[in-house]
């Protein structure tokens, strides 16, 4: 009896070596391997979208299928610069900045009807509508209000001349409208659709919650088995339908990296979004890994009201967190825990953001390759003007800072998630050469979110994404007012905190400037307020990843992570 | 028999309303709300979208708000994606019921014979083998053994597509969600066959020249399925209910991921559909077992 045992467990483990084994062999094999319907593209982005209602949309991989299967006036090229999509031309602006007259092409929906002017000043009012509840409605607010606007019915200053021609009147110039005009909110909607699937005006999004609604892009959704799968096919009026050549997109609708990985592997897919944290370093030198720089930054948030700081001056608290940041190495974090080469940040407006003057905006406040243990003797000094002890340690590599002789813990909050946690863990490590304790708290992400807009944490990890190219999306956030100040700077009383009125003005003046070259300047001067704080250590620049099968091409993507399918080539 | 019945179904009731109570009030005391966003939602869009749902009142109001609507067949909209809750679920029950029942009915045909089987020759190497791999079967976790099933059979073997939107296979699915279930019923027959097998009236039976194979079958097995029953009532409802594990590897709109999603999503009123849903399919799958006793126990009474 104990030899059969023996031998089904020494059968079973063979089994399983064997299976170990063969699949090194066959990763390498399968990596080229395809569907080979060479008409449709196989692809994975996320799990089921929320809304693909483009006014609705507010993740990144909605508006990835927004862009695929809508278009507004403008859109992206390969070249990943701006170029005229429904629109004849780029926009004629007038001399102060303020009005923009766009001439359309005659296009229509994917039902044979018209799209018209018309359905812009629909569509783009119908964003601005409290009923609607479009989470990205504020980006109209450069828009300026016609005379008839109420609150709670707002109407823009754009107008139809005849069917072809808009005319959209703005607040003040804004360097980056074009790049709105590219954006999903601003894409049209059918009013006609929008409106028989709302009657009673408490259902905004009902017109495009199944497979079958009337749409004016490249693709139109003809299937949608939800949480399974999506399948898109090619609108023939889209307006540059000669040059879509791939007939169907084919979305496998899982957020599961292990299975999508598999699928991509076994040649179910011919891109895929993400590859899971433990393969990276296996893919990092194949050619389907493309990566794209993006407009964002990883960062940590002190709350500048917090604990942490009491009995220091604004200076003093300064110093403290900049002494934090002294520490942290940002070229160990990038290369271990991100490690498709993402940049490490020494300043907050991400690398490659425009100035709105036509030039690339430059900033940098310290070299963030060189963060860490070569920084110690700049720590010490900045902890000392902290106003905190500092005793030597044993050897140069270490100190030991305590406040009023206790030594210093740090909260850190972060939301559960593996790359989260590996940062936090580098940072504990850095910090711990200097006798800081830091204690990783993980919160599950809606109470994060939550726990992160009412300051209710210590330290917590922070990142922004850009929506659209302009350092005042980066620099705005911070402002008092904004939703997204999660570091509380110009709320609450603490005394350590910076006075934050002269940044608020700055903001404000940026909005309203009329002058793009001093606008521009203006910018420099908020974020150089702004990195004075150290309320918002920069730690690297995002960069996004996706695998695509070497016989697929034209598939490009944006600085803001949006995909677009439409152009590309699959061979066998 | 029909009194038993009815008061079962008003219990059942009582039930699924206080389960009903605890979760509404449960649910609206996690920190966190269903419109949070990474990006701060502007405060007018938000008081628009709690107006849209009622959110605006004090949670009593909104639970008999929400209950009425339930008893008038009413299951909301999602908060999370605005889609009517009813054929969400059902389309999703669908999935999860055709995989649920096709594994409880496998999971159960294959338990049955290999637990009988063990028990009837207890010691021997069929015994063994099977309690091998009942041990290996109920010790390891679903999602080992889903992807385990992933990697070997579509990715080594490449017999079954990782995805395809048109043809989805559900047999590796019904695999990983059968093979728990089947080494449990396999455990729990054997231990009641070998009791039923050691009890007098088989004897006697033996004693009488019953023929082996009705002592066996007729005997044996019926009161030897008693625990088998006991155990299938409240895991069939738990399997229908799909599992968020299996799902997620297998790319499958079942409900078992709407439990986890929901949560995380805060989407109330699929919290509240999902566990509504949940309650009743249990509170039915209890009923129902507890009325298949009686036929195979002739000495259960209702009455009493």
């Amino acid at each position: 009896m104990k030899k059969l045992v023996t031998l089904v467990l020494s059968g079973a483990m063979a089994f399983s070596l064997a299976g170990c084994g063969s699949s090194k062999k066959t990763s390498n094999a399968n990596a080229t391997k395809t569907n080979s319907d060479t008409s449709t593209l196989f692809i994975n982005l996320a799990s089921e979208p929320d809304k693909l209602d483009p006014a609705l949309n507010t993740t990144i991989d909605g508006a990835a299928l927004a862009v695929n299967s809508f278009v507004g006036l403008l859109t992206y090229g390969k070249d990943g610069k701006l170029k005229p999509a429904l629109a004849k031309a780029m926009p004629t602006v007038s001399e102060d900045g303020k009005t923009y007259t766009v001439e359309l092409k005659e296009s229509k929906w994917s039902d044979g009807t018209e799209l018209t002017a018309k359905d812009f000043v629909y569509s783009w009012n119908r964003a601005v509508n409290p009923k609607t509840a479009s989470d990205y409605s504020y980006l109209f607010d450069v828009v300026a209000r016609a005379a008839n606007s109420t609150d709670a019915n707002p109407v823009l200053d754009v107008t139809a001349e005849g069917d072809y021609k808009l005319v959209i009147k703005l607040n003040a110039p804004t360097p980056y409208f074009d790049q709105l005009l590219a954006f999903p909110v601003f894409m049209p909607v059918p009013q006609a659709a929008v409106e028989k699937a709302n009657p009673n005006g408490d259902k905004p999004g009902a017109w495009a919650q199944e497979a079958g609604f009337v749409s004016n892009g490249a693709y139109t959704l003809t299937k949608w088995k939800h949480n399974e799968s999506m399948t898109y096919e090619k609108n023939n009026n889209y307006y540059d339908a000669k040059n879509v050549s791939i007939k169907k997109l084919n979305f496998m609708l899982s957020a599961d990296d292990t299975a999508t990985y598999a699928a991509y592997k076994s040649g179910d897919l011919d891109f895929i979004d993400s590859v899971p944290n433990d393969e990276l370093k296996n893919v990092l030198k194949s050619k389907e890994l493309k990566t794209v720089d993006q407009l964002g930054t990883y960062y940590i948030g002190f709350n500048v009201n917090s604990d942490l700081f009491s009995g220091m001056t604004p200076e003093q608290a300064t110093s403290f967190r900049k002494g934090v940041s002294d520490l942290i190495d940002r070229k160990y974090i990038v290369d271990t825990v991100g490690q498709t080469g993402q940049v490490p940040a020494g300043a907050f407006v991400p690398k490659g953001m425009h100035d709105g003057n036509g030039k690339v905006y430059k900033s940098n406040y310290f070299d963030a390759t060189k963060t860490g243990s070569s920084n110690i003797e700049q720590a010490k000094k900045d902890f000392k003007a902290a106003g905190l002890e500092v005793k030597n340690g044993k050897d140069k590599s270490s100190f030991k800072v305590t406040k009023n002789g206790q030594e210093i813990t740090i909260p850190y909050m972060i939301n559960t998630n593996t790359g989260h946690q590996k940062v936090a863990e580098c940072i504990q490590q850095d910090l711990a050469v200097a006798g800081i304790k830091v204690n990783i708290d993980t919160e599950e992400w809606n109470v994060f979110i939550q726990d992160r807009k009412d300051g209710k944490f210590t330290v917590a990890r922070e990142g922004w994404v850009a929506d659209y190219d302009d350092p005042i999306n980066m620099l705005e956030i911070f402002s008092t007012k904004s939703g997204n100040n999660d570091v509380q700077l110009g709320k609450g009383n603490s005394t350590a905190a910076p006075d934050w009125k002269h940044y608020d003005e700055l903001i404000n003046k940026i909005y309203s400037s009329t002058d793009n070259a001093e606008r521009a300047k203006l910018l420099h001067e908020a974020e150089k307020e702004l990195m004075a704080t150290y309320a918002a250590v920069p730690i690297y620049f995002y960069n996004d990843i996706y695998m695509q099968k070497s016989n697929v091409t034209g598939v490009y993507s944006t600085v803001f992570g949006n995909k677009y399918f439409m152009y590309a080539k699959k061979t066998k | 028999m029909s009194k038993y019945i009815l008061k079962r179904v008003i219990l059942a009731i009582v039930s699924i309303v206080i389960v009903s109570a605890i979760t509404f009030f449960a649910m609206n005391l996690i920190p966190g709300g269903p419109f949070n966003k990474e990006k701060a939602v502007s405060p007018q869009v938000i008081e628009e979208l709690n107006k849209r749902y009622n959110l605006d009142k004090p949670v009593p109001q909104q639970y008999v708000l929400y209950m009425q609507n339930i008893l008038k067949g009413d299951w909301g909209v999602s908060l999370n994606n605005g889609r009517p809750i009813w054929p969400d679920i059902t389309s999703r029950f669908a999935v999860s019921a055709k995989l649920g029942f096709s594994a409880v009915f496998i999971a159960t045909i294959i338990g049955v014979i290999l637990g009988s089987i063990a028990a009837l020759m207890r010691n021997r190497w069929p015994d063994r083998i099977i309690v091998f791999f009942t041990t290996l079967g109920t010790a390891m976790p679903s999602f080992v053994l889903a992807t385990l099933l992933l990697l070997v059979i579509c990715l080594q073997l490449g017999w079954i597509p990782v995805f395809d939107a048109d043809n989805p296979n559900y047999i590796l699915p019904i695999i990983a969600l059968s093979v728990y279930p089947m080494a449990y019923i396999t455990r729990l027959t054997k231990t009641s066959m070998l009791d039923a097998l050691n009890q007098d009236y088989i004897r006697t039976a033996k004693a009488k020249g019953v023929a082996r194979s009705k002592l066996i079958f007729v005997h044996a097995l019926r009161n030897a399925l008693i625990p088998v029953v006991t155990y299938l009532g409240p895991e069939i409802a738990y399997i229908l209910t799909g599992s968020m594990v299996v799902e997620s590897i297998f790319t499958i709109g079942g409900l078992g991921s709407a439990f986890v999603t929901s949560i995380n999503n805060r989407d109330y009123t699929m919290i509240m559909a999902v566990t509504i849903f949940l309650a009743i399919l249990m509170v039915v799958a209890n009923l129902l077992t507890d009325i298949a006793y009686k036929f195979i126990d002739p000495r259960i009474d209702f009455n009493n």
